[in-house]
């Protein structure tokens, strides 16, 4: 008889940050395992996240898999259960299971350039491949990252960020007009056609709010990009993130064990339900 | 192993049928349903249409706990798993249509991630059909979906009604086990029986049954009539009450949720409930978004998903012609007309 897959690993929050405060909260997490090994994950993949009493939710794991000893989630509030998560306090303890789903292919990127595009907590589940770059940053060639929030309190990540221009071309927008703001100005996909990267021996991975993936992908295309060049990630709604519970499914594809990562090659043969 | 049963003597297998907890459809309150027979208490009667329900509910219960927690804040909770502990059970009175139910179930719950509580019922679950002789509903359309009113598919035995008698055929080991629980009340059948049987089937095969057309090519037109505007007008009387998905032998979408006896300590459960592609909020992100906000996307999911999506995954459908999502909408949204008329092809 096979184990229990609906019940869940113990895991302690041992690290909470409010990365973005206000109605669009978004805190970080850090989390360890306290009754087993835990899992090993690879990029992309997500786990089912539980506070006892409140329920579960698909998060996508944002810290490297090279990252030892915990496991970084950042959550938005938005329902009734990551408003929980919003309410925890390091030594809490945690339901998590996983890791469910395939991965953003980075071995096969090597010696490529990579540009990333995200859009306000998108830029968590693709942080992991962000930073797995960075550590192995000789694999790679040049690495952009365009990212914006829609004002910049809404921005994540902001000292990772600034760190990460040491190593990468950071390109951070706000969608409004705003006093101090440095940078550009405007929708995402729009400073993606302001800088124009090339799709020459490129990769772009785009993770966001669906009409932001919808216009990267456009404008991506009319820079060149091939479909086979463009990956994204489809955070679906779950239940289970085991192929059964029919949240996520798309076309023949559930997403918890098909996706969540997708080239846009794939993506476009399943109907547009995501 | 094929015998011949006295209907009379149906009562007495069903008494002699140790360790096994016994089912057949009984008739309360206007409802075929499923209910657990109890020894010398109801004589058991297969003379019946079909139940409302499928017999879903003893693989897949509306309702379950996964587990038990206790937790005080800050510290590990105390998880305590709820496996079912059922007896064997055995269910009398199974159409085929909902016989081969088991096996597309089985693809989804017992792959890739196998689910202990739907295994652990299901190895301890015996289904006895029975034959269609006539189609038990005018919504029958099994023969159109790759079944027939004398599939064995996902059964144990398969009676054929003789009129004053049944002939008895096992299907399963499972099924030889049961007859022989049984086997003095049974007697061989003779070969009068046996072509009577052959006839009934020959006859059954023949009775005209609604059809959805040319369903051999039904997955390739419903993915070109993905976008066909007949949804949105179909669906739209739809109530979004979901009773279509509930009836159905093989919808298995559920919801996972915590219910919480008491906040402090915490004490609660984590429990599955069905759940339903027809609800506006089953595809619905926390933050607002939603893929299928239109009622006629979630009829298309509702069809497309056992027509095309389950076939191109499986090979076969994952709609076993019952009927009963006909028969229970209480809008008169119909599976067949459906599908044949978003798929008609513009000459027709």
């Amino acid at each position: 008889m096979d184990a229990n897959i609906y019940l869940p690993n113990l895991a302690r929050v041992i690290f909470v940050k409010e990365e973005v405060p206000g109605e669009r909260a978004i805190k970080t997490f850090h989390v360890e395992f306290i009754d087993s090994a835990g899992f090993a994950h690879e990029c992309g993949q997500c786990a089912m996240l539980s506070v006892f009493g409140r329920g579960e939710s698909m998060i996508s794991i944002a810290s490297s898999p090279l990252v030892d000893g915990y496991k970084q989630f950042s959550i938005m509030r938005a329902g009734r259960v990551t408003s929980a998560f919003h309410d925890l306090e390091v030594g809490d303890v945690i339901g998590i299971r996983g890791p469910y789903g395939n991965s953003f292919p980075i071995d096969a990127w090597r010696g490529k350039n990579l540009v990333f595009i995200g859009g306000g907590c998108g830029l968590a589940p693709i942080w992991p491949v962000i930073q797995t770059a960075v550590k192995k940053r000789d694999e790679f060639k040049q690495i952009t990252v365009f990212y914006g929030g829609r004002s910049s309190r809404d921005i994540m990540y902001r000292t990772e960020l600034d760190k990460l221009r040491e190593t990468a071309e950071v390109h951070l927008s706000v969608d409004k007009q705003e006093e101090g703001w440095q940078e550009f100005c405007g929708f995402v996909p729009a400073n993606l056609m302001n800088k124009e990267p090339s799709p020459e021996n490129a990769i772009a991975i785009t993770c966001g709010p669906p009409v932001m993936i919808k216009f990267v992908i456009q404008n991506l295309r009319s820079l060149g990009f091939q479909d086979n060049q463009i990956y994204t990630t489809l955070e679906n709604k779950m239940k289970c993130a085991l192929g059964k519970c029919g949240r996520c499914n798309v076309g023949k594809d559930y997403v918890c064990t098909k996706g969540p990562v997708y080239s846009w090659a794939d993506l476009k043969e399943l109907p547009p339900e995501y | 192993m094929e015998k011949i049963l006295n209907k009379i003597q149906l009562s007495d297998w069903i008494a002699a049928l140790d360790g096994w907890e016994s089912f057949a459809p009984i008739l309360q309150d206007g409802i075929w349903s499923y209910q657990p027979i109890k020894r010398g208490v109801n004589s058991v009667q297969l003379e019946y249409p079909n139940t409302t329900q499928p017999p879903k509910n003893f693989t897949f219960p509306q309702r379950e706990v996964f587990f038990t927690f206790e937790q005080i804040k800050g510290e590990a909770p105390r998880l305590t798993q709820i496996l079912p502990t059922d007896k064997p059970r055995v269910i009398f009175g199974v159409r085929p249509c909902d016989g081969q139910a088991l096996p597309r179930m089985d693809r989804l719950f017992n792959e890739q991630f196998a689910d202990i509580y739907y295994q652990k019922r299901r190895e301890n679950l015996a289904y006895v059909g029975l034959a269609c002789n006539t189609p038990p509903s005018r919504n029958c359309f099994c023969k159109a979906v790759g079944g027939s009113p004398f599939a064995t598919n996902g059964l144990d035995i398969l009676m054929t009604d003789l009129g004053d008698r049944y002939l008895v055929t096992a299907v399963t080991a499972i099924g030889d086990r049961l007859i022989d629980h049984g086997v003095q009340l049974f007697s061989e059948p003779t070969g009068r029986d046996r072509a009577e049987a052959g006839q009934l089937r020959i006859a059954a095969l023949k009775q005209p049954q609604r059809a959805i057309q040319e369903s051999a090519t039904v997955p390739k037109r419903l993915k070109e009539q993905f976008a066909s505007p007949l949804w949105e007008e179909l669906a739209r009387p739809c109530i979004g009450c979901g009773i279509c998905t509930y009836l159905c032998p093989t919808c298995h979408c559920f919801d996972i949720n915590d219910e919480v006896a008491t906040p402090a300590p915490l004490r609660g459960s984590r429990i599955r409930t069905w759940d339903t592609c027809q609800f506006p909020d089953f595809t619905m992100h926390s933050s607002g978004h939603n893929p299928r906000t239109e009622v006629g996307a979630r009829l298309r999911q509702r069809i497309n998903h056992k027509l095309q999506y389950f076939y191109e995954n499986f090979g076969m459908f994952q709609c076993t012609g019952c009927g009963r999502c006909i028969s229970g909408c209480p809008v008169g949204i119909d599976i067949i007309a459906v599908v044949n008329q978003v798929t008609a092809t513009p000459e027709n």
